[in-house]
């Protein structure tokens, strides 16, 4: 695997323009899944992380996001080609649009970009209870929020109490609690629904 | 060699505090601290009141220590063996609404939820899709 100082080299390099995706898959896969070292924690517990930003996105200039936090916080994120982006599903980079929410993950670089290394857009992962279910999707009540979860061929799949993730949503219950976890449609009080998690 | 943790179970992620979506009406949570970029937790006992609403007991996961707001719990992925130090800033999983779930990686398998992360923290362990994940839980 690649090492963490190696990701945090390769990144950078990537946001400077110096490297690129030949580079980086020279060096072994950059998935999500081989991010997580066991580096040194750098914020202390309970403080932010600089190394993470959430917001929506309010411009782009090419690979360049302008992102507004939710708590007035300014960020600027430069995607690279070794940045993996999810939107209901793994995708490209061409798929981060205006009015997108997002969390990221990268390397803040001296100038203060954050050079990320992963992209969740739209992506909730909500406790909710089943209302109703239809052929289209659900309807779920999220603390008191009306959430629809639209089904999406080929995409939603449930996972039940642990077992590996299949599209047979027969099983699932008017009046149980599930996890969602889904891509938010912005501007909107719906989601597409990538996995249900249900216990017995 | 094996490692030993305190608790043992599935552990998640939530957002809090200023945030988009649906996540818009969470608020920072029951110590009124929590925001999804910081490295932060729900932990299920906090309080008499949050361990009404989470009952891990109910789910035969018995002990979990009483710790308040701004305790430091470290967290494993079972996955991965990659750890994050947080703090408390809010009550919860609901452990009671999925008694008996599992979250496996290969041969790693753990049982109820004990534990909640922001999002900030979350993506040091692992990747946000994952949802839920085996983990081990010891003092921060």
């Amino acid at each position: 695997m690649t090492s963490t100082m190696d990701r945090r080299a390769l990144l950078t390099r990537a946001a400077l323009g110096a490297t690129g995706l030949v580079a980086a898959s020279a060096m072994g896969s950059l998935a999500p899944e081989a991010a997580f070292a066991t580096s040194a924690q750098a914020p202390d517990p309970g403080a932010p992380d600089p190394n993470f930003a959430e917001g929506l996105i309010t411009g782009r200039n090419q690979d360049l996001l302008q992102v507004k936090g939710s708590d007035g916080r300014l960020h600027k994120i430069q995607l690279t080609g070794v940045t993996s982006i999810w939107k209901l599903r793994p995708t490209t980079i061409d798929q981060a649009m205006i009015g997108d929410g997002l969390y990221a993950r990268g390397v803040k670089l001296p100038n203060g970009v954050l050079a990320a290394e992963s992209v969740w857009l739209n992506i909730v992962n909500l406790d909710v209870m089943i209302n109703s279910i239809s052929r289209t999707g659900l309807n779920l009540d999220h603390f008191g929020q009306k959430i629809f979860g639209h089904v999406q061929e080929g995409v939603t799949a449930a996972a039940y109490n642990g077992t590996p993730a299949i599209s047979d949503l027969s099983l699932l219950k008017v009046g149980r609690h599930v996890q969602v976890i889904g891509a938010w449609r912005p501007g909107t009080s719906e989601i597409d629904i990538a996995t249900i998690y249900a216990a017995n | 060699m094996d490692v030993m943790y305190g608790l043992v179970g599935e552990a998640s992620w939530f957002c809090c505090g200023n945030a988009w979506g649906p996540c818009a009406s969470t608020g920072t949570g029951a110590c009124g601290t929590c925001h999804s970029g910081n490295f932060q937790h729900a932990w299920t006992n906090t309080s008499d009141a949050c361990y009404a609403i989470t009952r891990p007991d109910n789910c035969g996961v018995t002990g979990v220590s009483r710790r308040g707001c701004g305790f430091r719990h470290a967290t494993t992925n079972l996955c991965n063996g990659s750890r994050v130090v947080t703090s408390i800033a809010d009550c919860g999983p609901r452990t009671r609404s999925f008694c008996g779930e599992r979250a496996c990686c290969g041969g790693t398998c753990a049982s109820n939820r004990v534990i909640d992360l922001t999002p900030a923290a979350f993506t040091r362990i692992a990747s946000l899709n994952a949802g839920l994940i085996p983990a081990g839980i010891d003092v921060g």
